[in-house]
């Protein structure tokens, strides 16, 4: 087994013995679809088959929440003294950093994998290729937001509870002010402006495309794989970049 | 080939300095003991030898290796006992070296026994599946320092490696310490109890307000205070003419003074060859000497000699 292996299964086999923490995302979503999902598609008729449209963008979501929970935990990692402890380890920084970050990933795949299956079960109708499409976008989703909470790690190396506050604002205004509940063109201009810029309107619109919404209430699937891409990318640079200088110039733990 | 190697080293952490300008050297299979108060750099110095931390300037190297240049090479021939315990809480201490030892290279074909046995050394095997969370603080300590007894590196770093531990503890540490040493691992550990750094040091290096104040044996520290060595005597007619004058021109002799009837303290530099001396003298003025107490000063002494202040009381710069 690899070092990066041996890392993502070292803490993750606590995840899943037993898997409580797994499981109870798991019947969160159920119960949310089932009961909030079910009541609030009798109400809205302005889009047909709304159950499925809420469904895949809780699926989102919960993909924001697990990633963002991601970068969260590393910065908890360095303030209760682990993070140290891998990097005194012999192995390169890139192969930790990697581990970290697939251990993110798989943690996502195993959050993800039943109110996915749920979801696409519920639409129905898939192909193979526009399944792996929405299961490739949510994880870059995940990425680019797992990189932007670590982009944001640098304030918790001033103050953890500071963090906290602005990880929470910004997530809260993401969830918000994004069309994962409702598409942009039902939005108020004031809103469908600030829900440009919130990565999850790129993410939970390009899924909705793959599995097959109507494309004309969705941004352009180009623009959206960009915005998704270019996020990723720079978040997790900038979110390595910064953790490689902060981590080793300043002490934690 | 120096084990360690420091030079001007400095590490700023917003606007306190914890290292300022360190030049600092180990020898090859020694155990050299950073002995200095809370905050004067110890931890620092260790974490960046560690690759933990960057210098701020200066050059760190290990084995030849530069800290800077070389960090995954020089991580692959050291290992590191933290001061605190580093929390894997839902971890078992079985599994946290098992996963340790790995990811260090320990074959494994003696691997499981190598950390059975370090189980057993270090008091731990009953606490061998207990979660880490479910730990005392001295247990978790131990864990701490089997994580590199089983690793078995080239250089050892041990950061207060008996803190928390009970007296009985200490002693086992302290011993494998030894033993890692004498197995020709170069051994580096910081500490501010100064009955540790006597039991463990071939040489000191007295750290304080991040800069070297001096490094030597614990002898050659000790014997460097003038005065250093109280000799307590108890002397058949000490009132005997010019017999406490006699002792005060006796070479070695900081002070003396008479404590009480045929009792006398003397102040004095290397006890070890003031004591025949005085005998000699006493002998040739036909004087009986009933008694001889030695005391020779402590590491503590030699830090408050050195840097005008107690170990204990030294404030910290971080």
């Amino acid at each position: 087994m690899s070092s990066v292996a041996r890392i993502i299964w070292f803490d993750l086999k606590h995840e899943l013995s037993p898997p409580v923490w797994i499981v109870m995302e798991w019947l969160s979503f159920g119960l949310q679809i089932a009961v909030y999902g079910a009541l609030i598609a009798r109400l809205v008729t302005g889009i047909t088959n709304y159950l499925q449209f809420y469904a895949v963008g809780f699926v989102v979501m919960m993909t924001f929440e697990i990633g963002s929970h991601t970068g969260r935990h590393f910065v908890e990692h360095a303030h209760e003294g682990r993070l140290p402890y891998l990097l005194s380890l012999p192995i390169p920084r890139r192969t930790l950093f990697l581990a970290i970050t697939l251990q993110g990933g798989v943690e996502l795949a195993l959050m993800l994998s039943i109110p996915l299956l749920v979801t696409l079960t519920l639409i129905g109708n898939l192909t193979i290729v526009s399944t792996i499409a929405t299961v490739a976008t949510l994880f870059w989703l995940g990425f680019g937001v797992a990189g932007l909470m670590l982009a944001l790690s640098f304030i918790a190396f001033r103050s953890a509870d500071l963090y906290s506050a602005i990880t929470a604002a910004v997530s809260a205004l993401i969830i918000r002010f994004s069309t994962v509940l409702y598409p942009l063109i039902f939005l108020p201009q004031q809103y469908a402006s600030a829900a440009l810029l919130s990565p999850l309107t790129y993410g939970a619109d390009l899924v909705r495309l793959f599995l097959g919404f109507d494309p004309n209430m969705l941004l352009n699937p180009t623009i959206a794989a960009a915005v998704l891409t270019a996020l990723a990318i720079s978040t997790l640079g900038l979110g390595a970049f910064l953790l490689q200088r902060l981590v080793e110039g300043v002490k934690s733990g | 080939m120096l084990a360690v190697e420091t030079k001007n080293l400095f590490k700023q952490y917003g606007k306190a300095q914890a290292l300022k300008g360190l030049d600092f050297t180990v020898d090859e299979k020694e155990i050299m003991v950073l002995l200095g108060p809370n905050g004067s750099g110890k931890t620092t110095l260790l974490l960046i030898l560690a690759t933990v931390l960057k210098p701020t300037s200066g050059i760190a190297r290990v084995m030849g290796l530069d800290v800077i240049g070389q960090p995954t090479k020089v991580r692959q021939i050291l290992g590191i006992s933290f001061q605190d315990a580093r929390g894997f809480w839902r971890h078992k201490p079985a599994e946290i070296l098992r996963f340790h030892a790995t990811i260090c290279g320990v074959p494994k074909i003696k691997r499981e026994q190598l950390i059975d046995q370090i189980l057993k050394d270090l008091e731990l095997w009953d606490a061998r599946n207990k979660l880490f969370m479910h730990l005392s603080g001295g247990q978790a300590k131990r864990l701490e320092v089997a994580k590199l007894l089983i690793q078995r590196p080239p250089f050892a770093i041990f950061d207060e490696p008996s803190s928390q531990v009970d007296l009985r503890g200490k002693r086992i540490i302290w011993e494998d310490i030894r033993k890692l040493r004498d197995e020709g691992t170069t051994v580096l550990v910081a500490t501010n109890e100064v009955r540790e750094a006597e039991y463990l040091a071939d040489r000191v290096t007295v750290l304080d307000q991040g800069k070297n104040v001096v490094c030597d044996t614990v002898r050659s520290l000790k014997d460097k205070i003038a005065g250093g060595d109280i000799v307590e005597l108890q002397i058949e007619d000490l009132d005997k003419a010019g017999l406490l004058e006699a002792l005060s021109r006796l070479e070695g002799t900081v002070k003396i003074t008479q404590t009480g009837e045929n009792q006398c303290r003397a102040y004095v530099s290397m006890a070890e060859s003031w004591v025949p001396k005085m005998t000699d003298l006493c002998y040739k003025k036909n004087v009986r000497v009933t008694s001889v107490r030695v005391t020779e000063p402590s590491l503590d002494d030699v830090f408050l000699h050195f840097t005008g202040r107690a170990l204990e009381a030294a404030p910290s710069v971080e």
